[in-house]
């Protein structure tokens, strides 16, 4: 971890005509950092990571990246400034193998024919070097588990060497070991300097993998705690903001 | 599972990952099912009737079959898709019927095949816009198409045969013959060999393949999905332009009643190779042989001199035998798993 900051978000506010989703909210992403990102449903998480991937455009706000002012119109901007979004539906197709989805829009090709060689050589490096758990690269996405499922995913956002990486709920309604491949990966892929933002629900992932949380309540950026001063209960009322309704009481 | 990723060796694993699947592994179940019936059926007329194990009757039924080969390869890419073309029987009428209508008029062989294909081609795309870019269900608009194009068709022929001099250059592609086989069957089997490479090996297939399993992962890859779409329904309806000229130079005439129902058996051939209605899942090959078993069928059954009218209900009541066998075949071993995972 460096402390040049990679993504600054200032003020950031958003609405959807009379709702305001994002009321001013402040953010910040080191290299090689993992970021726990919580809050209560309708919080404002998602969209506030749709904004950071440039699948939603901010009312107000400043996003920094690199320490550069930057503005999305929309998510190939954000791909040019390598950030990369995993959403929960995970954008795979299930009867195309392993190799072919990680290489989906963006095939090897030898003349007008796609070189299957060379794609499936590279997509096995790639697995392999994040030591992802499939049989073969020639597998059906069908066929796969939840898990591998959500690693090969991970693996195909990685594979475009992205230094930001978005995962929205990367854990959620994963078999217990399942979760723990995809943890290793995450870490895995920080530890390559890339900075990642973790949405999750499941608090007890969040002390495996983050470095700090950074706690979102109603649209506002509501606190920002190192990983080391916060136990399970805590952050349980920094999201649900129990002590401030008992101290208001 | 275990993995060699221990520090520093990371290749053998890359290397095992890489390895192709057994030849076995790789073939499409519903597709060797297929075959296998397609060659007892072939066993069957073969035993059954003396004349249809010859080389005239077997050419015949390769120039009977190319028609419905030649749009079978293009509809597996509009299936494979998730899409469905209804109205490649109303096109093969309508490019039929106003080929000869223009070779009466006066124009030119070389001419008139041009504008066959491009009304095919046109037609296609007319279907291909209002689905992709419209968002209107391939379903609706082919339904609405299939009675558009014939009724055109109908409208400027009064519904009478127009006939082709057989002096004329298009009359004569309809006799022509290389190695005792017509000159459909050679285009059916180029049309096959295309497809092949199409489906299988370039990005376009792949792209195909993608959106009939799920459309807005392929549109997220930052793949044109529109454009797929249309040019999917476009060869269709290219393919339909070909079907159509080929069926007009071999009978001599042109007529905008032709071809009724064909679309049904092109879809028959196409869902009984092992392609999936569902979308996502294609082979050529498949159709292939599905092209050859309907054909067959008809072939045969007209051999042994059953009532003609008895060939649609033989041909539909093997459909349905074929997709159960289909059904109770995959639900063995590893194939119950590949199915059951799918949602």
């Amino acid at each position: 971890m460096t402390d040049a900051l990679l993504v600054e978000l200032r003020g950031i506010t958003k609405s959807f005509g009379p709702v305001r989703s994002l009321r001013g909210v402040d953010l910040t992403l080191r290299r090689g950092e993992v970021l726990g990102l919580v809050g209560d449903n309708g919080a404002g998480k998602s969209t506030l990571m749709k904004v950071l991937a440039g699948a939603v455009q901010h009312d107000d706000g400043e996003i920094r990246v690199r320490g550069r002012a930057v503005r999305f119109a929309n998510p190939s901007d954000a791909r040019a400034e390598k950030i990369g979004i995993v959403y929960q539906d995970l954008a795979l197709c299930d009867t195309i193998d392993v190799a072919g989805n990680l290489f989906l829009g963006r095939e090897p090709r030898r003349g007008p024919f796609i070189d299957r060689t060379t794609m499936h050589a590279e997509a096995a490096r790639i697995l392999a070097e994040l030591d992802v758990k499939v049989a073969s690269t020639h597998q059906e996405i069908g066929t796969l588990s939840g898990g591998q499922r959500q690693t090969v995913a991970i693996a195909r956002a990685v594979s475009f060497a992205p230094d930001v990486l978005i995962l929205d709920e990367p854990t959620a309604a994963l078999a217990v070991a399942e979760v723990e491949s995809v943890l290793r990966l995450i870490g895995e892929v920080a530890a390559r300097g890339v900075g990642v933002i973790l949405i999750t629900h499941r608090l007890q992932d969040l002390f495996r993998v983050c470095h700090r949380i950074t706690v979102m309540y109603e649209g506002t950026s509501v606190d920002d705690v190192p990983i080391g001063e916060l136990d399970i209960e805590r952050l349980v009322g920094l999201i649900t903001r129990s002590e401030q309704r008992e101290a208001s009481a | 599972m275990t993995t060699t990723t221990s520090t520093g060796s990371p290749a053998p694993t890359a290397v095992r990952l890489a390895r192709p699947p057994s030849l076995w592994a790789r073939t499409n179940k519903a597709t060797l099912v297929m075959a296998a019936v397609t060659l007892l059926v072939f066993v069957f007329f073969s035993v059954a009737d003396a004349d249809f194990l010859t080389f005239a009757n077997v050419s015949n039924l390769a120039t009977q079959v190319a028609p419905t080969l030649i749009v079978g390869v293009a509809m597996t890419f509009v299936i494979t898709a998730g899409q469905i073309d209804l109205s490649v029987g109303s096109i093969v009428a309508f490019v039929s019927a106003v080929c000869a209508q223009l070779l009466l008029a006066g124009w030119d062989s070389s001419v008139v095949l041009l504008a066959g294909l491009l009304m095919g081609l046109g037609w296609g795309l007319v279907n291909g816009w209002f689905t992709a870019y419209q968002g209107i269900p391939a379903f609706i608009v082919t339904l609405a198409s299939l009675s558009v194009v014939r009724g055109v068709a109908l409208l400027r022929t009064e519904g009478f045969s127009v006939p082709i001099a057989s002096t004329t250059f298009f009359a004569r592609l309809g006799e022509a013959r290389w190695l005792g086989f017509s000159l459909s069957a050679w285009i059916g089997l180029v049309v096959t060999a295309l497809g092949l490479v199409l489906l299988h090996h370039t990005r376009f297939g792949q792209y195909v393949i993608g959106i009939g399993a799920a459309e807005e992962s392929v549109r997220r890859a930052g793949v044109n999905v529109r454009l797929v779409k249309m040019a999917a329904l476009g060869f269709s309806g290219l393919a339909a332009g070909v079907a159509g000229i080929l069926i007009a130079a071999r009978l001599g005439s042109g007529s905008a009643n032709s071809a009724q129902g064909f679309e049904l058996t092109v879809i028959a051939a196409v869902v009984l190779g092992g392609t999936s209605l569902l979308g996502g899942r294609g082979t050529i090959v498949g159709t292939l042989i599905g092209a050859i078993l309907t054909g067959m069928i008809a072939n045969g059954l007209t051999l042994m001199s059953v009532s003609p009218y008895l060939t649609p209900i033989i041909t539909g009541a093997v459909l349905i035998l074929v997709i159960w066998i289909n059904l109770r075949g995959r639900g063995i071993g590893p194939l119950l798993r590949r199915i059951t995972s799918r949602p």
